[in-house]
């Protein structure tokens, strides 16, 4: 002991075990645990979907992404109609939302008056903080009668018979439910996200790169889409990603409007059912195998998001310093 | 000085204008008005929501609303007072949860974390998390306590949201933090105060405000969460057992099971329900903004 | 100081007719008022420089000329601005073919994000469709003007963001003569890059005034007295002084002018 009190005695002045000192060593180890336990918590959802799903997707094998069978009955499940669906949902989410989005974003950044600026981004970003389960009611209850109406029944008097979008734009029941209708809903959930992160991008940018461009005699459509939009360049497709993340997992707005048919259709106007919608249906009546199956598609859903988000996060990140 | 009188110089002939396209114009005047357009757009949708929240919901509010229970089917009348209540438990347990979390972990990105591979790799995880879909967190705590527990619970339904939270809270904390100049940890070092102390008495009293936005915004977010409820605390339509076990009453599954259900004391309720959860976040998030903007 | 200036060979044309003449202009940033009552004539093919401390307003007004200032709705100027006798603050002038007339180097390179052929075709193709082949000897021209077709002639479809300062600045001088403006607007355009590549573009100015009529903000005086036959000297706004650059530099007028030639001024 007498040794160690010799070697430690040159320092002890700046090693003074004050009660300071402790709570300086508890905070700190606090701190570090408290964000280990963020990376414990990525771990966890992973394992726990895995483990969870994994009777099913040994009982079925790879048959459980492929096989489009959904009998509670016989115990046979196949993910593939709802995969199918979460993808055909995000897909015209997308092709409804992105357009909208960088539209906006242009406006903001380009176009608004400043005293019409910060109203209006608010008011973009207060359309992210509305809940799922509210879009979901507008959904069903305002914009379902109304597209089944107008939109379904007009149309598959126009496109029946024809080849191909005799297909895809029929409705057998134009009930206003289904897949586009369910893609529609949340196209507007993800334009708030894609919307404000173009428009922070587009804002970053250095104004003397846009004044050199209107300087060359560009109008601004053209400053917009030779420079700016390349500027940004990447980071808006991760912007874009963003929304997709989104898309993909989105569960209540969904529920309410696509329908919840288990079988595939060809048609994008027929009521379809994605993941998110499939689990949030059928979790609470779920028993045995079922709730294995629920909770495999709860993985498949983990796996397909994180790899969008991974991407979606790296693009993002690497805006280009000027 | 002379050079001021231009009177005694020649002057070049007038050059012609016109150099323009049209097709540019039009592209131009094109791009204008869609931008204008889709924004307009956006906004009508959210006052569309809203309007419809209102003349929908208001006829459903009554005193009765936030004093009598949820009924049961087919029971007349009825209220959302187990509801609300219930929701409010549950949101505020979740922001327990996720509040000392959430701040600590922010603090060790900002303070302790600075150049550290660890720190990148978990704020790169953390903003993964910020956009991973609810449900998936529902899932995860079914399985880890609602079945190990036997049961539904208020607890589970708590974590469940406070672990929807923890991201919102870690990431606006960091930012936050780095706001904090420099000079004002270096001129608490130099009195001799440990990290610890700085970072609790100084960096974190100067970043108070933006601390504060995180949580509400966090508190915005897991408010109106209905997926992860579903798996966790579910619902009932029963003043809920004290001890949180068992079905905890609250409004977004209200809501979602009044809404299409076929009695129309239900519907009602729902849409009473749908405009007081909107009306709360939306007031919640500007408050939330106001702070920040009045801070910086 | 004034030992050490090198003064610009007097090729000075006193009957050259004037290009851009100034007429009474203000100019506002909201309600603070940046210029006041500015008359100045830049004469054809002549390099007129604006000195005087920052703030003065000297880039504020080479803004104007162009009407880059329009962008922002809060800026505004009064009076008459001719260029070869049309008026261009007006409401009825087309701002884009303006800009496409009078160019303008910002303080900082500013490559688009495109090849380097196509930052310099990239104004031509705005205005002009000529064939391809014409359009290569467009672009190889300008670039041969600004000094940089040697060291870029074999990477024309590399990215121009992977250029030097220096190279990129002179991409940007090849992309403005490209679009053949009347007039050149130079803002400080060397004070981001080192003294080699400062004495290129220095060289540069002096070749293209012989076919454009360059105005150029610079806060450094050696090189206002080494590159301009005129000078116009700014302070709080207001044109102090405004003659041939000799005149300016050696026997000035006034005594602030004077003060801030021989580097007394504050």
């Amino acid at each position: 002991m007498a040794a160690v009190t010799d070697q430690m005695a040159p320092g002890a002045h700046v090693a003074r075990k004050t009660p300071k000192g402790t709570f300086d060593i508890v905070f700190r180890n606090a701190s570090f645990l408290s964000a280990l336990f963020v990376l414990l918590l990525l771990a966890g959802i992973m394992v726990s979907m895995v483990i969870g799903g994994w009777p099913a997707f040994r009982e079925m094998g790879l048959g459980f992404l492929t096989s489009s069978v959904w009998d509670t009955q016989n115990d046979q499940y196949g993910a593939w109609p709802a995969i199918a669906g979460t993808l055909s949902t995000a897909l015209i989410a997308l092709v409804i939302g992105v357009p909208l989005s960088l539209g906006i974003a242009v406006f903001l950044t380009q176009l608004a008056p400043p005293w019409f600026k910060q109203p209006v981004s608010t008011a973009i970003e207060l359309l992210a903080a509305v809940p799922s389960i509210i879009y979901g009611m507008w959904g069903l209850f305002v914009f379902v009668p109304l597209f089944a109406a107008y939109v379904q029944v007009p149309l598959s008097n126009i496109v029946e018979g024809m080849p191909i979008l005799g297909t895809i734009l029929y409705s057998r029941s134009p009930s206003g439910l289904g897949i586009l209708t369910a893609g529609f809903i949340l196209a507007f959930m993800i334009i708030p996200f894609i919307a404000s992160i173009t428009r922070d991008m587009l804002d970053q940018i250095p104004s003397v790169l846009r004044e050199s461009a209107y300087g060359i005699g560009a109008t601004t459509w053209e400053v917009v889409r030779h420079v700016l939009v390349p500027q940004a360049g990447v980071s808006i497709i991760g912007a874009i990603m963003l929304g997709l993340g989104r898309a993909l997992g989105e569960t209540m707005a969904v529920t309410f409007v696509v329908g919840n048919a288990n079988r595939l259709s060809g048609s994008i106007m027929d009521p379809g059912s994605t993941i998110a919608s499939r689990i949030a249906n059928e979790f609470n009546e779920a028993l045995g195998l079922q709730l294995n199956a629920l909770i495999a598609l709860g993985c498949i859903l983990f796996f397909v998001t994180f790899v969008v988000l991974v991407i979606a996060r790296i693009l993002v990140a690497r805006v280009k310093s000027y | 000085m002379t050079l001021a009188t231009p009177s005694t110089v020649r002057a070049l002939p007038p050059a012609t204008w016109g150099r323009v396209r049209q097709s540019r114009r039009t592209a131009d005047r094109a791009m204008k008005i869609i931008a204008t357009t889709f924004t307009l757009l956006a906004i009508s949708v959210l006052f569309w929501i809203l309007g419809m929240l209102i003349v929908k919901g208001i006829g459903g509010l009554s005193v009765a609303t936030f004093t009598q229970i949820t009924p049961g089917p087919g029971s007349e009348g009825g209220g959302l007072a187990n509801a609300i209540v219930g929701s409010l438990v549950l949101t505020f347990l979740g922001i327990a949860v996720a509040t000392p979390i959430g701040v600590l972990a922010g603090t060790y990105l900002a303070e302790y974390g600075k150049g550290s591979k660890l720190a990148d790799l978990i704020r790169f995880i953390n903003d993964i998390l910020l956009s991973a879909p609810s449900i998936l967190i529902g899932l995860f705590v079914y399985v880890i306590m609602v079945q190990p527990l036997g049961g539904y619970s208020g607890w589970a339904g708590g974590v469940a949201l406070g672990i929807i939270a923890i991201p919102v809270i870690v990431r606006t904390t960091e930012d936050m933090l780095r706001l904090v100049p420099g000079p004002l940890r270096e001129a608490g070092s130099a009195l001799g105060a440990p990290p610890s102390v700085v970072i609790t008495s100084i960096t974190w009293r100067a970043a108070k405000s933006g601390m504060v936005t995180g949580i509400l915004l966090a508190l915005a977010r897991i408010a109106g969460e209905t997926a992860p409820l579903i798996f966790t605390a579910l619902n009932n339509n029963f003043w809920f057992s004290p001890s949180l076990f068992g079905g905890v009453s609250n409004l977004p599954v209200t809501i979602y099971q009044f809404a299409s259900a076929p009695y129309e004391n239900w519907q009602q309720l729902a849409w009473a329900g749908s405009l007081i959860i909107t009306v709360s976040i939306l007031v919640l998030s500007i408050i939330a903004r106001r702070i920040v903007r009045g801070g910086k | 100081m004034l030992s050490t200036l090198e003064l610009s060979p007097q090729t000075l044309d006193a009957d050259a007719p004037v290009r851009i003449a100034v007429k009474n202009l203000d100019f506002y940033y909201g309600e603070h008022k940046a210029l006041k009552n500015i008359n100045l004539d830049f004469r054809d093919r002549h390099v007129t420089a604006l000195i005087g401390p920052s703030g003065c307003g000297k880039s504020t007004l080479l803004r104007i000329f162009n009407r880059i200032y329009s962008l922002y709705p809060e800026q505004r100027a009064t009076g008459e601005i001719l260029l070869d006798g049309r008026n261009i603050i007006s409401n009825n002038v087309d701002v884009n073919e303006l800009r496409s007339r009078i160019g303008m180097v910002f303080q900082k390179p500013t490559p688009f994000p495109m090849s380097i052929y196509d930052n310099v075709a990239f104004g031509i193709r705005l205005y002009e469709k000529p064939p391809k082949s014409e359009l290569d000897d467009r672009v190889e021209g300008a670039l041969r003007r600004a000094a940089l077709w040697d060291e870029v002639k074999d990477k024309l479809k590399s990215s121009g963001m992977g250029l030097s300062g220096g190279q990129q600045q002179r991409l940007c001088i090849a992309r403005t003569i490209a679009q053949k403006p009347e007039v050149i607007l130079f803002d400080e355009p060397t004070s981001a890059l080192d003294p080699i590549s400062t004495g290129k573009i220095e060289d540069l100015l002096e070749q293209l005034k012989t076919d454009f009529t360059i105005v150029i903000v610079t806060h450094n005086m050696q090189q206002a007295a080494r590159i301009s036959q005129y000078t116009a000297f700014m302070y709080l706004g207001e044109v102090i002084e405004f003659d041939a650059t000799n005149t300016i530099f050696m026997n000035p007028h006034k005594k602030q002018t004077q003060d801030y030639v021989t580097g007394r001024f504050g």
